[in-house]
């Protein structure tokens, strides 16, 4: 059995080919984000999807669709095959009948960021890297550190300063060296940046390192084998760099590829940022083809406070070829609806997540949703790391 | 109206993508390795928009901006587009180049998609003449 049908990288503007054995961050030439390439035609002639049904649960089931070559390079902390769960009382309120929530906080580290961090520590560990740094709005921090610790790499992390008290916790307790900065993601992005030039660390920011989003595309698959091999007809996905958002993308184009779909119906994507750092948003809705710098941005769910993404355009792209929208919420209504999940419900969602909920009452007031159409929203972590904010 | 773009930057890496990429559009790139010698170049070259990076070794791109826009010597640049590039590397960059007097702020790594399209947007390309 192969272990990875991974074959090149391309870079997602000038579509310059790279090996899959040089370490690499983003495409040099026009400075854009590299993607994976597997081969497709031979993944399909060999690769039995049901029978990956039958293997033991994890992110890694799927391995033939990720990019480790040996799987002595795995460094795994049991990540995937998160819950999907119906939300009959929330929809029963809003008026829909099919509306769930893929809960990504019984990952590692209770959060989604474990399953590209996971990805592209492995494979930092496999092309040989021996210490990794990452900027951070925070739960990307602590699965850096984890993953990091677990494969005996030196870790640095650099993490705005009034980023959620559990995630610097978290990271210190790996081992992990944390530098608060003042300021946001981006200004933590800069030092980290100049830090990996200087001293020679790899830089596993989002989309800067050509990975992570492979391990994120698999929450695509994972919806795809939980709905029979169809897939929703919308999906509502908090926003801070979009890897989630891209790797789903592109996870349904290769299922197509593969012949493992039903049918060639594609969910409309919805992205979900925060009223106060809404650069997609703002971006989508002005036809723009990239996000103008966020500036000010300030909202309490954290991990939405990215000023701009490294793949803005390939985020945008996403959202208009899906025939989907993008929704800001404000932060009184995400925190109702964190409210209201954990009371209807039982799910203590981050506020990331229950962005989502907020974004989905709008967009039923818009009529933009049909009540019997299959809709899952994304929780991205727990709750229980954002206690120093709830107040 | 010209084709003439100043960029001021001090990293050679920089300057030779954005050369080129500005090049394949049409563009001239003028270039000042120094904050001092982007103010000299802009009131002594004809300039059409500025590139500006942040971290400069002897000025910075905030005051390079500030004397940019009220020279004496050429009152024209009061109106002339200058676009921020910067790393990020400290808080509130943006913030403060647009307030120093640019126009739009940048981010590095800089793609160059949206340079050409932001460039585009104050100085239409030669080659889509």
């Amino acid at each position: 059995m192969k272990t990875s049908y991974l074959t090149d990288l391309t870079c997602s503007d000038c579509g310059r080919v790279f090996s899959i054995n040089e370490v690499l961050t983003f495409c040099p030439d026009c400075q854009s984000t590299l993607i994976s390439n597997y081969d497709l035609n031979a993944a399909r002639a060999n690769v039995d999807r049901d029978e990956i049904h039958t293997r033991s649960k994890g992110m890694w089931r799927w391995h033939e669709m990720l990019p480790i070559q040996d799987p002595e390079n795995i460094v795994t902390l049991g990540e995937g095959d998160t819950p999907l769960l119906r939300l009959p009382r929330v929809g029963n309120e809003l008026g829909l009948s099919n509306f769930f929530v893929k809960d990504e906080s019984s990952n590692p580290t209770g959060s989604f960021k474990a399953r590209g961090l996971c990805a592209a520590v492995s494979r930092a560990k496999e092309l040989g890297v021996k210490k990794v740094i990452i900027p951070t709005a925070g739960n990307a921090g602590g699965a850096m550190a984890a993953y990091a610790a677990r494969a005996g790499l030196q870790a640095m992390i650099y993490m705005p300063k009034d980023t959620p008290n559990a995630n610097i916790q978290e990271s210190r307790i790996a081992g992990a060296e944390v530098i608060l900065v003042e300021g946001l993601i981006s200004d933590a992005a800069g030092m980290a940046g100049v830090k990996a030039r200087e001293e020679g660390w790899f830089d596993v920011s989002t989309f800067k390192e050509p990975y992570r989003a492979e391990g994120k595309k698999i929450m695509g698959y994972e919806l795809a084998e939980a709905f029979d091999w169809t897939l929703p007809d919308v999906i509502l996905y908090p926003t801070g760099g979009g890897t989630g958002l891209v790797g789903m993308w592109k996870a349904f184009a290769e299922m197509e590829a593969l012949g493992w779909l039903k049918n060639t119906k594609r969910p409309r994507m919805v992205s979900v940022q925060a009223e106060g750092c809404a650069p997609i948003p703002k971006a989508f809705h002005a036809d723009a083809s990239f996000c103008d710098f966020w500036l000010g941005a300030q909202t309490v769910a954290s991990g939405l406070r990215v000023p701009k993404s490294f793949a803005d355009r390939i985020i945008l792209s996403n959202i208009r070829e899906s025939n989907g929208t993008a929704v800001a919420v404000s932060d009184k209504a995400l925190m109702q609806a964190q409210k209201k999940l954990a009371a209807m419900e039982g799910i203590f969602a981050a506020p990331e997540g229950a962005a989502c909920l907020a974004a989905l009452e709008e967009l039923v007031k818009q009529k933009w949703v049909q009540p019997d159409e299959k809709i899952v929203m994304f929780n991205t972590g727990s709750g229980l790391k954002y206690l120093d904010t709830m107040n | 109206m010209g084709n003439n773009v100043l960029y001021i930057e001090d990293n050679p890496d920089n300057m030779m993508l954005v050369r080129r990429a500005l090049e394949s559009r049409g563009y001239r790139l003028v270039q000042a390795l120094t904050g001092l010698d982007g103010v000299n170049k802009a009131e002594t070259e004809e300039v059409d928009l500025i590139l500006l990076d942040i971290n400069l070794p002897d000025i910075d791109g905030y005051e390079v901006a500030r004397r940019i826009r009220s020279s004496d010597k050429k009152h024209a640049l009061a109106y002339v587009p200058i676009i921020a590039v910067t790393a990020n590397a400290l808080k509130g960059d943006a913030e403060k180049a647009l307030s120093a007097g640019c126009d739009v702020y940048m981010s590095k790594p800089i793609n160059i998609r949206e340079l050409w399209a932001r460039v585009e947007a104050f100085v239409p390309s030669p080659n889509s003449k």
